[in-house]
């Protein structure tokens, strides 16, 4: 699957995938309930990505430090990364970030600190019920500098070269079409700006039970490309030092994903970097 | 939403600038109103200070 980035997992239809990613994140917005893996009954409940409960613990694993989790009000962090991007992003006060997929706005918030108090944060979700709860959530997180829109991340409602750092935490996988996320995250971005993402990446063939298991492309798995797919995607859309690293010890936590077989086989949660080249002096 | 993001905001379909429409206002937060795309003229709805900036055919799909 090269370059074809109009496949995706099982073959399913775009408007179908989103639509599905939309219903399972809306119903974990609302309940809290499962997420990645199997959804329901035979997913492990001990942290990670899967359970979406906030799970001090589950996001440790994925590479919070204690005081990063222990400053943002509850009901935020709602254990579905697969990554910490804030920690790598070196993000500077002044800056503008953006968060593709923000989810209920752990991220943002952490974001916050680190640009406030002049940077702001800009964090884009397509599903109502979880920008809702943002939203719920930039009061008790008292973080001004923080504002969330509805919002389809390959049709991103920025404007062009307004933000120095994209951020993203297990969410580009979902889309359908990573190509076009990759490009509109460059058009986005000013001269010299970065993207700063955690994703899951593929590193063997998916069997074909979970390439066509409509709950494993929403948990985060069967939509997953692989490093040589998202580089030639990077670099097709104008990046430069891209650099995709994954963490081998992050399997520890995807073989929790699924309690029938080891999506550690499979998948491996990396960091993906890549910036938009300076202009020209 | 805070009519200062109305900078860094645009349409998504063809990511030309948006006229801010206000119904209510709050402070300097706009709770509701509606963004006119200056050039394909789409509008998007803002509802409970939250702007809906999906591309039309996605926002009627959108769960209750």
């Amino acid at each position: 699957m090269s370059n074809d980035t109009e496949t995706v997992a099982g073959d399913r239809d775009p408007e179908e995938t989103r639509k599905m990613v939309r219903e399972r994140y809306g119903t974990i917005a609302t309940d809290g309930q499962d997420c990645c893996g199997d959804a329901g009954s035979d997913v492990a409940d001990d942290g990670g990505c899967c359970d979406g409960t906030e799970d001090a613990t589950g996001s440790e694993r994925l590479g919070y430090d204690t005081d990063d989790i222990a400053s943002i009000a509850d009901g935020a962090d709602l254990g579905l990364g697969c990554g910490n991007p804030t920690a790598f992003a070196e993000m500077a006060p002044g800056e503008t970030v953006l968060d593709l997929g923000s989810g209920a706005g752990f991220d943002c918030f952490l974001a916050a600190q680190e640009v406030c108090p002049d940077g702001r944060v800009i964090g884009v979700d397509m599903t109502p019920e979880m920008v809702s709860k943002a939203r719920e959530n930039v009061a008790k997180n008292d973080a001004d500098n923080v504002e969330f829109r509805l919002g389809e991340i390959s049709h991103l409602p920025v404007a062009d070269e307004t933000v120095d750092v994209v951020i993203s935490n297990c969410v580009v996988n979902l889309a359908p079409k990573k190509q076009l996320v990759f490009e509109d995250a460059y058009r986005v971005l000013r001269s010299g700006g970065r993207v700063a993402i955690s994703d899951v990446v593929q590193t063997a063939p998916f069997p074909d039970d979970v390439r066509m298991d409509p709950d494993s492309l929403t948990g985060c798995v069967a939509g997953a490309s692989t490093v040589a797919d998202i580089e030639a995607m990077l670099d097709s859309a104008g990046f430069e030092a891209i650099d995709i690293a994954p963490k081998d010890e992050s399997t520890e936590f995807i073989s929790d994903w699924d309690a029938d077989r080891d999506l550690g086989d499979y998948l491996v949660s990396a960091t993906i970097e890549a910036r938009k080249p300076p202009r020209d002096p | 939403m805070k009519e200062d993001l109305m900078d860094i905001i645009c349409c998504p379909l063809d990511k030309h600038d948006l006229d801010l429409e206000v119904d209510e206002r709050d402070d300097g937060e706009i709770l509701s109103g509606t963004l006119v795309c200056t050039e394909c003229g789409e509008s998007y709805p803002i509802e409970d200070g939250i702007p809906n900036l999906l591309p039309p055919d996605m926002r009627d799909e959108a769960p209750a």
